[in-house]
């Protein structure tokens, strides 16, 4: 079977579920307790696109910013896709995770993404309203998840989304 | 300055040991080529030439350029955390993972409490702004409760303004019962007088009844229990009960009162006839209750499959302010004459009401100093024939001459009502039996066989509806006539040939039992 290797970086603010997200999918595996990432987490997983080829995830959790400074920047290099996290709970996490996608679209161009809205299981704490949730689907469409790396919830649909924009854009070029 | 060999030699060992340096020389293709150092610390244990280095350092992917770059803190699953520096040289590239565990972990500390801090912060954020979002709900739902609070306390006071008139209204019918019965009990009334003293307790009785109907069916028409029971009528004899009831009201106060049926109006009606009754006697009776000379006529017609009433009179008229005011309940119009006119006050409000369950429409044309039109449409059908189905069919006009031998059984537990039933029975010459409880009525029934029973629903030990069923299930098939205050159809009609309403006025219970009979 063949094997492409690919780079992802995960950002958002910080305590918005980047790394528990990241232990979900690899691991399969949750943590209730909140441990602040320092610099990068590096770790892989594999998808499979089709029957012959796979695509191996060398997933980079990026510390939680609401700006990249030099050194995050150098962090992202060389990569092919990445995942935007926000936090339902906390408005001012959408704001940040909009602000770095234009920082990496400002230095790297458009690449793949997908947006994952997370603490789905927190529901009654969410200071998401439906209208504000309504607008972010008309940003995103169909890359906007809405995730719970506590419950699994469309998290392994969400990377598996941005695999296949990822193997697209390897495949043909950016569309 | 140079350094002693040494000074050199110990840096170097302190270093070694803190950092554990460890030095890849690696080609664009990631191919190891060489290493130097403390490969063991990262848990990197099969290093092989030629292999890829990917397998254990999967971070350098995407990172190879023509610039040096240094990640401070790039943690794996295996090698803890590691500072990396990739220096290009001659279209390779050295690596060196310096260990960075310590400095992480004081990092983190650090960055740990910071962060927890300020989602603190956002979580009293959060809270103070639910605060406030509760407090706002408080205060609305105060307001609401508030709103309500006043507005059941206003509707309170109306209802207890209609019960006091209300009140007042029973009153009056009811000590002109008293009084007229009084007198026609004294032992030295003579014929005359007892004649007229039983007419105004009959009189009264049925102004008693009538109040009762009208707040019951305001009643229904509230709770939004009434439904339309659409069967086949006659239109003149609609009519024609109408004046009985209305026209001697009407002669009381010196006025006229004339019916016009047009002749195109089809004879048989299929629609809900006892909205309709109810209806017209609202109307007509306000028109001859406020009307002090002239008259009130009622004007018939048939157009588009619609019955088209109009009910005039030359009474005071009503101006726009009180028509608005009139279409609310228990309120009427606040003229020192309106008001000094008995009633409940719903009548024009339940007329609305029923108008608009019949699909109908209603209409107010007056002015002060003009009397008042009071238009109706009603949709309807044209039919062959009244349906048999009457549970309030007018009362006929019978002659309470003998009419035949046939045995009756009454089942009631009212004395008075078994003492003039008796009278009215016998007069009628039927044979009578009595019973008391339903119980009695079984055992009589059985034991007897009558020609038909008359059967109070609400008796003791056993009810009427529960002796009916027992009497059908053994094989009992005279026929059986139900006697209730509630509701007729609420009553099981397989056990019961016809359901009358209480109170039945003799004649019509005379003309139900000869029907039945023959």
């Amino acid at each position: 079977m063949n094997q492409v290797n690919s780079k992802v970086c995960v950002v958002g603010d910080f305590a918005v579920g980047k790394t528990s997200t990241v232990e979900r999918f690899v691991n399969n595996h949750f943590s209730d307790k909140y441990l602040t990432t320092i610099g990068v987490k590096v770790d892989t997983a594999e998808v499979d696109l089709t029957q012959d080829l796979k695509l191996k995830l060398i997933l980079w959790d990026i510390a939680g910013t609401t700006e990249f400074k030099h050194v995050e920047m150098a962090y992202l290099r060389g990569m092919s896709g990445y995942i935007l996290v926000a936090d339902g709970t906390r408005l001012t996490t959408i704001s940040a995770a909009r602000e770095l996608k234009t920082q990496i679209e400002a230095t790297h161009g458009e690449l793949p993404f997908v947006f994952l809205l997370n603490k789905s299981d927190l529901q009654h704490a969410w200071e998401v309203s439906d209208r504000q949730r309504e607008k972010l689907v008309n940003e995103f469409s169909s890359e906007l998840f809405v995730t719970s790396a506590k419950t699994g919830d469309h998290v392994a649909g969400a990377i598996a989304r941005l695999a296949e924009l990822i193997a697209e854009r390897e495949l043909f070029g950016p569309q | 300055m140079n350094l002693p060999d040494e000074i050199s030699s110990y840096l170097k060992s302190v270093f070694e040991e803190s950092r554990n340096p460890l030095c890849f020389l690696i080609d664009r293709d990631f191919a190891l080529l060489d290493w130097w150092g403390f490969s063991e610390a990262y848990g990197y244990k099969n290093l092989q030439s030629g292999a890829s280095i990917l397998d254990h350092a999967p971070f350098l992917f995407g990172m190879l350029g023509s610039k040096t770059e240094v990640l401070p803190f790039v943690t794996t699953p295996t090698g803890g955390t590691v500072e990396v520096h990739i220096l290009p040289h001659k279209r390779r590239f050295f690596v060196i993972l310096l260990s960075a565990t310590r400095d992480h972990d004081t990092h983190q500390q650090r960055q740990q409490t910071a962060n927890e801090l300020k989602l603190l912060h956002a979580t009293q954020r959060q809270l103070i702004t639910r605060q406030r979002t509760l407090i706002g709900e408080l205060v609305e739902a105060k307001a609401e409760l508030d709103h309500r609070r006043r507005e059941a306390e206003r509707s309170n006071a109306n209802k207890n303004q209609f019960i006091a008139m209300m009140t007042h209204e029973f009153r009056t019918p009811l000590s002109s019962i008293i009084n007229y019965a009084d007198l026609a009990l004294e032992a030295d009334t003579s014929e005359a007088d007892g004649r007229k003293s039983s007419e105004a307790i009959a009189r009264a009785s049925r102004h008693l009844l009538n109040l009762v109907e009208t707040v019951l069916h305001e009643a229904r028409l509230e709770a939004g229990h009434l439904k339309l029971r659409e069967r086949s009528f006659n239109v003149q004899e609609l009519l024609d009960d109408l004046s009985t009831i209305l026209a001697p009201l009407a002669a009381e106060k010196g006025i006229a009162y004339a019916t016009y049926l047009e002749d195109n109006v089809p004879a048989v009606l299929y629609a809900d006839d006892v909205c309709l009754r109810q209806i017209l006697i609202n109307l007509l009776g306000n028109a001859i209750k406020f009307t002090e000379t002239g008259g009130v006529s009622m004007e018939v017609a048939w157009s588009d499959s619609q019955l088209l009433i109009a009910v005039n009179d030359s009474g005071p008229g009503i101006d726009l302010a009180d028509q608005e005011r009139i279409f609310g309940a228990y309120q009427r119009a606040e003229r020192a004459d309106a008001l000094s006119q008995p009633g409940s006050g719903l009548g024009l409000t339940i007329t609305i009401e029923l108008t608009r369950l019949m699909q109908g429409h209603f209409d107010l044309d007056s002015e002060p100093g003009r009397g008042c039109k009071a238009s109706l449409r009603v949709p309807a059908k044209p039919s062959s024939m009244p349906s048999e189905d009457d549970v309030v069919l007018p009362a006929p006009a019978v002659e309470l001459d003998a009419e035949g031998t046939a045995t009756i059984l009454l089942c009631d537990d009212d004395e008075d009502l078994i003492d003039l039933a008796e009278y009215y029975l016998q007069r009628a010459g039927y044979g009578l039996l009595v019973a008391r409880d339903g119980e009695e009525a079984v055992e009589k029934a059985l034991q007897y066989s009558p020609d038909l029973i008359l059967m109070d629903i609400n008796t003791p030990r056993l009810s009427g509806a529960d002796a009916a069923r027992q009497l059908r299930e053994a094989g009992f098939s005279a026929p059986v006539v139900a006697l209730t205050a509630s509701d007729v159809r609420k009553l099981d009609q397989r056990d019961f040939t016809v359901s009358l309403r209480k109170p039945i006025q003799m004649p019509r219970l005379l003309a139900e039992i000869r029907r039945h009979l023959r």
